[in-house]
């Protein structure tokens, strides 16, 4: 065969397999950060609720639910201060901050929500008695609109109880079709995700509470859920849901339809053991309460 | 020598003869002698050999087509099976191609063990079953509980079990092939008026007849089940239910749980919990029953069935033959004694932190164990050391269900350089 023939037959080659193999391997799409651990300043972390950024005091809340304590870091994650509410707090789970900058902190085991509101030096309950219940509220994770309406999950019920900016009951979304609603975050234009543990389902709301969309279910396969505890939209729509018995992140795009995943069962830096929750702010940052490891993992 | 073409023609027709004929000729030849070697097999199988005459013989061992399940030469898997048992029967009984599809699966089924139940080349009983009727079921289901009680289920006493379950696959539980409402009227009738004095004029026509009648065997008449719940006991239904002179009978009279709070006002603090199994409605007959059970606290079922309703990935990974190692109370079934089902606030609705919950009743390894607690800082995670840093007890590979081998991964997870 001539020369040229083979010249050019190997050049074909390593024009095709080379960019194949680089298509092959995937680019790391969500990079680990850094965690916040318990530390001598602030000592051990308890069981860890839920984390909220503030966008615009730019700090990172954390609830420490057996330490009866919020803990507020800044920008830079570094320790800021630490705050109980003159002892109201009682083993706070998820917490959410306004855009006036009141606080509201659920506390199952008193089957109530806390309005702190630091600059006013006043806390109150929110008031559940105008909400129709079959069973009474037991207020899991919580969330807030740009118009600083409060969303609470009821696990009770099956539901989402709205809160105007007055902390007025509004209305319920049923999360009807779904077995086991455990998270509700507010995404971009109002929509409102819904997860629902126990059927693997994201049900979405437009802004007026009709639903638009339903996703996702428990198995095997790639995509699937194992069991899905919380979930986070970032400013793109992209939906992120935390499995806490894969130890991973699986992200969806704006129709449901499954992108990629990461993260994976660890204890190191990076790696997540039974990850319990979940928040995304608006510059992408990712904060995992890495619930078994005792700290927050952040990506981007 | 001049080529006309009809002699080309001729040539090449010839040409392609002879070819065909060398070809074809060694096989045919090899088809002859496959058939003498796998009489051949009977020569030093001679206990095989007894089993052709049987009636029931599985028809590729009939046939001595032995090369269907079997490689003469060498395979990977146990007598010279070509496959894992499972594929290899699956490759010829397709069956229902919706058997696979169905919600519940036997366990051998699923787990592609076709032998645990029947014999592969001949046996006196029908479908090539090991023993026959219960005889067989009860090679791995136990006979005691409801099989053992006084009053037994007709088809139970006749041990008919595939009378109501599915051997394979079902969309029902407990592989029942119908639903519990529809399966039993199969054979009892509930609008004849002994039926319906019986149920104290109540419609329960379409009900789950399971919440009170266990379907094996009971102590009681009826076979009803053992334990029961004490308006039931006292036939006083309409603590719960409507009158009979509503229109919705069934009905419940209270909203919710209250339902049940109402009587048993105590429970409601046990999901007051960071982590509380609460849902909507009548939530507690997610996991009790309201009539009768066999099981301890009006539990539908044993535990660890109730539980893997809905832990149904756990389940998964209990069941995994690779996770041999586990805890043994999770193969007795049990969750409670290590897991509060109600609520707790403690992580993974433990009884208690993860050393108490163990040394509970490790009380050895309370005094003579790696350190652990808030002394013992894991490097990884920076968080204190627990049992469960290094036990994984729903499962492991790894001997006393250690996350990782004791002899050459685990120690060094954390002490690095050696």
């Amino acid at each position: 065969m001539p020369r040229r023939s083979i010249l050019a037959l190997f050049s074909l080659v390593l024009f095709l397999f080379v960019p194949a193999t680089g298509f092959c391997k995937q680019k790391a799409r969500v990079k680990h950060l850094t965690s916040i651990t318990g530390n001598k300043e602030i000592g051990q972390f308890g069981l860890l609720g839920g984390v909220f950024f503030d966008e615009n005091k730019n700090r990172l809340y954390v609830a420490d639910t057996t330490n009866n304590r919020i803990l507020a870091f800044d920008s830079d994650l570094k320790f800021v201060s630490e705050f109980t509410a003159g002892g109201a707090l009682d083993s706070p789970t998820s917490l959410v901050r306004d855009g006036r900058g009141r606080f509201f902190v659920a506390g199952p085991g008193k089957g109530r929500v806390l309005l702190i509101d630091i600059a006013g030096k006043h806390t109150e309950r929110i008031d559940f008695s105008a909400v129709p219940k079959a069973n009474p509220v037991h207020p899991g994770n919580l969330a807030v609109d740009s118009e600083d309406r409060l969303y609470v999950v009821d696990k009770a019920n099956q539901r989402i109880v709205v809160f105007n900016s007055n902390m007025r009951f509004e209305r319920q979304i049923r999360v009807k079709d779904g077995r086991g609603l455990s998270d509700v975050k507010v995404g971009p234009g109002g929509r409102i995700y819904a997860l629902n543990t126990v059927d693997g389902s994201v049900c979405v709301f437009d802004a007026r509470g009709k639903r638009v969309l339903k996703f996702g279910k428990r198995g095997t396969a790639r995509g699937e859920f194992r069991f899905p505890v919380s979930l986070a939209v970032d400013r793109k729509g992209l939906i992120y849901v935390v499995d806490q018995h894969m130890n991973n992140v699986l992200v969806f795009n704006r129709k449901g339809e499954f992108l990629f995943d990461f993260s994976q069962l660890g204890w190191r830096e990076g790696r997540l053991h039974f990850p319990s929750y979940i928040h995304i702010n608006s510059a992408g940052r990712i904060f995992i309460v890495d619930r078994q490891n005792a700290r927050i993992s952040v990506f981007e | 020598m001049i080529m006309y073409p009809h002699r080309i023609h001729t040539y090449y027709l010839a040409f392609f003869a002879t070819f065909m004929l060398s070809v074809t000729a060694p096989c045919m030849a090899n088809a002859k002698n496959t058939a003498v070697s796998f009489k051949k097999c009977l020569t030093c199988h001679p206990d095989i050999k007894k089993e052709l005459p049987q009636e029931g013989a599985h028809r590729p061992f009939k046939e001595l087509q032995c090369s269907s399940c079997h490689n003469p030469h060498a395979a990977k898997y146990k007598d010279l099976v070509k496959e894992e048992i499972g594929k290899l029967c699956r490759s010829c009984h397709q069956g229902n191609k919706g058997l696979a599809d169905k919600k519940h699966g036997h366990r051998p089924f699923e787990e592609g063990e076709c032998l645990a139940c029947h014999r592969p080349h001949a046996s006196k009983n029908p479908r090539l079953l090991k023993e026959k009727d219960e005889q067989l079921c009860f090679g791995c289901h136990s006979k005691e509980g409801s099989f053992s009680k006084k009053n037994k289920h007709d088809p139970v006493s006749k041990g008919r079990c595939l009378r109501c379950h599915s051997p394979h696959t079902s969309d029902h539980e407990s592989l029942a092939r119908k639903q519990s409402s529809q399966l039993c009227v199969t054979c009892h009738s509930i609008k004849k008026k002994k039926a319906q004095k019986a149920h104290l004029g109540y419609p329960v026509e379409g009900t789950n007849c399971m919440s009170c009648h266990s379907p094996h065997g009971s102590d009681r008449k009826a076979l009803v089940k053992g334990s029961l719940h004490q308006p039931f006991a006292r036939e006083r239904c309409r603590t719960c239910h409507n009158g009979l002179s509503s229109q919705d009978p069934l009905g419940l009279k209270g909203k919710g749980a209250s339902i049940c709070i109402d009587c048993h006002p105590e429970i409601p603090e046990d999901f007051k919990k960071v982590n509380a199994h609460i849902n909507q409605g009548v939530f507690c007959v997610a996991c009790h029953t309201p009539h009768a059970s066999d099981v301890g606290h009006l539990k539908k079922a044993k535990e660890a069935k109730i539980c893997f309703n809905c832990h149904e990935d756990t389940k998964r990974h209990t069941r995994d033959k690779r996770n041999e190692h586990k805890h043994p109370l999770l193969k007795e079934g049990k969750c409670s004694p290590c897991h509060r089902p109600h609520g707790s606030n403690f992580r993974l609705f433990f009884a208690a932190d993860e050393i108490n919950v163990c040394t509970g009743c490790h009380e050895r390894h309370a005094k003579f164990t790696h350190p652990v607690g808030k002394d013992a800082i894991d490097p990884r995670s920076k968080r204190d050391i627990t049992c469960i840093t290094c036990h994984n007890l729903m499962g492991s590979p790894e001997q006393f269900a250690l996350r990782f081998d004791r002899k050459k991964q685990l120690c060094i997870q954390c002490h690095k350089g050696y």
